[in-house]
């Protein structure tokens, strides 16, 4: 395939190395975009329990109006793409978004079907599970956590309520987070990843090509040259300086240049040599 | 090439000497031998594919094991375990087939290699993390399969290009001996 020694030194090592950058460079991008999203799911769960917290009061005292308005406050924060709490049956309680108030949440979707797969619906899952990364009407992608909002001494036992002890989960709260500035960041790191990658390839493949040519494969090609001269018959043709381990070899061809030059001239003595005795021993012949 | 294609019919003579007829039948067995191996490795490589093929549809194709099969199997590993033991076990893939190649050693795994790789797609399938990490199990295994049947390939046609010089040879012993008997 390569018939050049070039070719079949540089070529295994340009795949070995292109290859294993590129294995490195995609399971640690998919780690961190991993740890990134996990973060992500953390920062929400933090941020709904901060949201089921500060609503407490406001729903131990049934107070819609305050609990209407903190929703709606949330809602308007920047980033956030939906915040909605529903009561067990899945009726939309509170939302930021009125129009959807006072409707039933589809169990099936995305979010409600991680404890709503059995006949009896889940009441506790774990942080992961909570989380669901979908697109909204609008276009945008969107991750969002369901929080579920328990039942406790405070809320069976108030004078307004009518929750009984038995009932483990309330309502749900249900916030969405904008994922754009997630995927700006995985963007980001994924681009700079590959300019990073191709900078090490060309450096190593580079350094590793430029130093096999000034090393090996340019002294080969003046030894291949010389030796393609002596066998032409040109005994007189010089071969340059060659540094390194192809000295022995560089000197060998030279040392067998010289010795095939001397032999040479040795022949041409003893030629011209017999040839004057030839022309001696004719000369005395002829004489009388 | 053109010589292993062109000398074996001229070769071919009733009058031949036995012994010429077996070594030259020997080389050419060879050289035909040596043909298969070195293209051994694309059909490794084609296997390898159509496991991809398998993964990039996340095995919709096979049926799923059941809830109690699941559950004899147990967990499946994290996928950050899966991703180290991939990097772990394509730097030392990388390495014993550069050292093959040193040493020219005609030995060949690409099969196990497509096993391996295999496992691996299984494990992030059963993981729930294939999606994300099926371009990495998928540049390994070209590095890995890619860096195999090069080295095969290029082993089998030097070896190729010997035995071609040994048939000329031989063909030219035949000639001679074919104008010594006039």
């Amino acid at each position: 395939m390569f018939k050049t020694i070039t070719a079949r030194a540089i070529v295994p090592v340009a795949l070995a190395v292109t290859g294993f950058v590129i294995v490195c460079c995609i399971l640690l991008y998919s780690l961190m975009k991993t740890d990134m999203i996990n973060d992500a799911v953390h920062y929400e769960t933090n941020l709904a329990d901060t949201i089921i917290k500060s609503t407490h009061y406001a729903m131990l005292k049934s107070d819609r109006e305050m609990l209407s308005n903190i929703i709606d406050n949330v809602g308007a924060q920047q980033g956030v793409e939906h915040v909605r709490i529903f009561n067990k049956k899945g009726l939309i309680m509170f939302s930021q978004n009125h129009k959807e108030i006072n409707r039933l949440v589809d169990k099936k979707t995305a979010g409600c079907i991680g404890c709503h797969t059995g006949p009896v619906p889940t009441s506790s899952l774990g942080v992961m599970q909570q989380a669901r990364r979908f697109k909204n009407e609008r276009g945008i992608e969107v991750l969002a956590i369901t929080a579920p909002v328990y039942n406790e001494p405070a809320c069976y036992n108030a004078d307004c309520h009518f929750h009984t002890a038995g009932q483990k989960v309330l309502g749900t709260l249900d916030i969405g987070l904008s994922a754009a500035p997630l995927l700006k960041t995985l963007s980001l790191m994924r681009s700079r990843m590959m300019v990073f990658s191709v900078m090490v390839l060309i450096l190593t493949i580079g350094g590793v090509s430029a130093l096999l040519r000034r090393n090996v494969f340019v002294p080969l090609q003046e030894i291949k040259e010389f030796t393609a001269k002596v066998s032409r018959g040109n005994l007189d043709a010089e071969l340059p300086g060659i540094t390194g381990e192809l000295t022995d070899l560089a000197n060998d061809v030279r040392d067998v240049s010289l010795k095939l030059k001397r032999a040479g001239q040795e022949l041409e003595v003893l030629r011209d040599g017999q040839k004057t005795l030839n022309k001696k021993a004719t000369t005395e012949a002829d004489s009388p | 090439m053109e010589n292993q294609n062109s000398q074996p019919h001229q070769i071919n003579d009733s009058d031949i000497d036995p012994d010429l007829h077996k070594k030259v039948t020997e080389v050419l067995g060879n050289i035909r031998r040596l043909k298969a191996k070195a293209y051994r490795g694309f059909y490794i490589i084609a296997i390898f594919m159509v496991v991809s093929i398998g993964a990039v549809r996340d095995f919709d194709f096979l049926p799923s094991f059941s809830p109690h099969i699941r559950a004899i199997l147990g967990r499946p590993p994290s996928s950050n375990m899966i991703s180290a033991a991939l990097m772990l076990y394509s730097f030392s893939a990388i390495i014993l087939v550069l050292s093959r190649m040193m040493s020219a050693s005609t030995h060949y795994s690409g099969i196990a290699h497509v096993g391996y790789l295999a496992g691996f797609y299984f494990f992030y399938h059963f993981s729930g993390a294939l999606n994300e990490n099926f371009l990495a199990v998928f540049a390994a295994g070209i590095t890995i399969l890619g860096l195999e049947s090069y080295h095969i390939w290029t082993f089998c046609m030097e070896e190729i290009k010997r035995e071609e010089e040994s048939l000329e040879d031989l063909s030219n012993v035949y000639r001679k001996k074919r104008w010594i008997k006039g």
